[in-house]
């Protein structure tokens, strides 16, 4: 175990160590901030690496909580896109009523493909920003780096999402989607994917510790957060500008490029353009959305995880 | 990893009264004021804030095991986060090498959903153990806390004595670095503590070293080779465990103390002659001074330099005499020495001998002298309350064979 460091939050000011030590304490002077590079790879490798199987078994707990005693089973894993989808088709039911044309199966695969990865977003971001919180007495009980909370519960919703993905991956022919080559981008678009949310989870979770609103402000968030992300429309619907906008939403990327690859066979690293209601073309797809895409989530891991840690010292206290 | 010091160097810990803002709409105040005001140095105490810990160094080395004692509130439960990580040090520095076992709060991580079996690992790896480890110990775990029939029973069917008996096996079977104990003996029924006190004095003996928390004095004179005694965050003596707990015992006491009136000469001093640990049976001698000067003969015919010798734990009486027993009369004038001779016929422990001055007339204790502790150890144990002198002898027929 590698966990033989000096604790040293404070180094001594040795000139006002002479004073009388008894009722005044000796001004402290900050210890010089670790590079950036060092805090990550003591949370990556001192605190995650070190601690896996905690990892382990604190999402094998989750997951089991959300199974046991439950009458529905694994079935649980598939509702909530089920729903999603649901809703979705009914959205664009009215759209294609109001247009005077049909509902097409493309677009109910690819509302199917982008509810699965949307859920998952909910579902963890939900969770996690409850972990610290919920193992209170964990927190101010048993020493272990509070990293493994968060990362454990995303895990546990990955698990979740897992089932659901297998059960997409069959409904999908059925509303005629061809698997081609570009599906080859779906496993980066996940890790994309995880990445921002595990970033944006390891932000939240240490914010509602110290501000226990946030969870609320979460929950309002998530539940109205469905209308400016791309899910049961697609960008393009609102024009050249508007779609660009919708673009910015650090989610879009991601899920656009999901039902580009799986139902559009589109290669990210190429432009696509369609024609839009009003006849003009509208861009749906610029690779550099790609960047942005990653580039947000890697910003928000890698801030999300410094401020946890730089926080983590004090949870105890404010648990 | 083995072989390493616990070391506490001028520790501080700042803590905050009342509460910390909870909630986002108190964020923006706090960050405007935060702006406008200069901050002040962390180690100066904003209003609401007080230090819990105060200056506190120490180092317990393999094989020693530290007892820390004081009153509630003294600080000892912020040591022990402080010493188990949980809490960080706001001045100063801490250091505990590698795995820390901790005998605190031992069911903390159980989930009541789960099965036991299904916590013995979600605790163990909460706890650092890896998974290998548990399986290997598995049986000797579920063994140690007599639950073999339960085991596959959700906790939340366990009784708290059976969530704590499982918690304090898992615990006890972490191979640490360094071993922290808070209190848990008083953890299941009564055969159960025998036995978790027992593997607490085998962790001991594996040269690590050992912190013990405990207002079961007995049982921190029992296990420690050393004692710090806090109050009010600030170690105010640190020693042999006796010691210390003397100092405690003595301190709590003064409360009732009167250092003035017209009794306060008669007594003045309390010492031994004897060294402070004796075995069962053995003899301890004391003597008191003290003057009659300023008491009518009168007076003096009623009081009697008197002595009790009472249980540090609980603090039951066992014996109670004095000059006035004794019909010594006490000198008006000059000096005098009261000696004691007491042979300690009672179980292995810590008791206070108590010296005070009884008013027969007004049958009342009119004056407390000093206490002091004294350790009582078995040559060869017995079980009771008192010790009868025993002689146990074979005796045979001549020509038996042995």
């Amino acid at each position: 175990m590698s966990l033989r460091t000096i604790e040293t939050s404070w180094v001594l000011d040795s000139d006002s160590i002479e004073q009388d030590t008894e009722e005044l304490p000796p001004a402290a002077v900050l210890e010089p901030r670790r590079s950036l590079f060092a805090q990550l790879r003591e949370i990556a490798v001192d605190e995650l690496w070190v601690y896996r199987e905690l990892v382990y078994q604190l999402t094998l707990r989750d997951v089991r909580i959300r199974y046991k005693q439950a009458v529905m089973g694994f079935a649980w894993a598939i509702l909530m896109p089920a729903l999603i989808i649901g809703a979705g088709t009914l959205v664009r039911y009215a759209m294609a009523y109001l247009s005077g044309t049909e509902i097409q199966l493309s677009a109910i695969a690819g509302m199917a493909v982008k509810a699965l990865p949307w859920a998952f977003f909910v579902g963890a971001i939900g969770f996690a920003t409850g972990s610290l919180v919920s193992n209170r007495p964990l927190l101010t009980k048993i020493y272990f780096p509070r990293e493994v909370l968060p990362v454990s519960s995303t895990l546990a919703q990955t698990f979740d999402s897992s089932i659901g993905t297998l059960v997409l991956l069959l409904v999908l022919p059925l509303l005629g989607v061809t698997y081609g080559w570009t599906v080859l981008w779906v496993p980066y678009l996940m890790i994309v994917l995880f990445t921002f949310t595990l970033g944006t989870a390891m932000l939240l979770g240490c914010a509602n510790l110290f501000f226990r609103d946030v969870k609320y402000v979460v929950q309002v968030l998530l539940t109205f957060g469905i209308f400016f992300t791309p899910v049961f429309f697609e960008p393009s619907m609102f024009g050249p500008t508007g779609s660009a906008v919708m673009m910015l939403n650090p989610l879009s990327p991601i899920l656009e490029g999901l039902r580009l690859t799986v139902v559009e066979h589109h290669d990210l690293f190429r432009v696509l353009t369609v024609t839009g209601a009003g006849g003009d073309p509208v861009v749906v797809w610029r690779p550099w959305y790609l960047g942005y895409g990653t580039g947000i989530a890697v910003v928000m891991l890698l801030s999300g995880a410094l401020i946890f840690h730089r926080f983590e010292r004090v949870f105890a206290e404010y648990a | 990893m083995a072989n390493a010091s616990v070391e506490f160097n001028g520790v501080w810990k700042k803590f905050q009264r009342g509460e910390l803002h909870d909630s986002l709409r108190d964020l923006l105040p706090a960050i405007a004021r935060g702006l406008t005001r200069r901050r002040p140095p962390v180690s100066e105490l904003k209003r609401d804030e007080f230090w819990a810990v105060r200056n506190v160094s120490f180092e317990v080395s393999p094989g020693e095991t530290l007892g820390i004692i004081g009153p509630n509130g003294a600080g000892k439960s912020t040591i022990l986060k402080l010493l188990t990580k949980i809490l960080r040090p706001t001045l100063g520095d801490t250091y505990v090498p590698g795995r820390v076992g901790a005998l605190i709060e031992v069911a903390a991580g159980f989930h009541p959903d789960l099965t036991g079996r299904e916590n013995v690992y979600l605790q163990g790896a909460i706890m650092g153990m890896r998974q290998t480890e548990i399986a290997e110990k598995f049986d000797q775990i579920v063994e140690f806390a007599g639950l073999p029939q339960f085991i596959d029973t959700q906790v939340k069917r366990y009784s708290s004595g059976m969530n704590a008996r499982l918690g304090f096996a898992i615990a006890a079977h972490l191979d640490p670095d360094v071993l922290i104990v808070d209190e848990v003996l008083a953890v299941g029924d009564y055969g159960f503590q025998k036995k978790a006190f027992g593997r607490i004095a085998e962790m001991a003996l594996r040269s690590i070293p050992v912190v013990i928390v405990s207002h079961q004095l007995d049982r921190i004179a029992a296990l420690c080779t050393k004692a710090i005694l806090l109050d009010e965050g600030r170690v105010i003596k640190e020693g042999a465990p006796a010691d210390c707990i003397a100092t405690y015992i003595a301190g709590q006491e003064t409360v009732n103390t009167e250092h003035e009136g017209p009794d306060a000469g008669l007594i003045r001093s309390l010492v031994l002659e004897t060294p402070r640990s004796v075995e069962t049976g053995g003899r301890l001698r004391a003597r008191a001074t003290g003057r009659g000067d300023g008491l009518s003969r009168n007076k003096l015919a009623d009081r009697s330099v008197a002595f009790r010798v009472r249980e540090l734990q609980g603090g039951n009486v066992l014996f109670q005499t004095g000059t006035g027993q004794y019909e010594i009369l006490l000198p008006q004038a000059g000096e005098y020495e009261v000696a004691l001779s007491l042979q300690m016929n009672v179980p292995a422990g810590l008791y206070a001998l108590d010296s005070f001055v009884w008013d027969a007339e007004a049958m009342a204790i009119s004056h407390w002298g000093p206490s002091l502790t004294i350790e009582v150890s078995d040559a060869v144990e017995f079980k009771g309350s008192v010790q009868m002198n025993p002689e146990i002898r074979l005796e045979t027929q001549p020509g038996t064979d042995l």
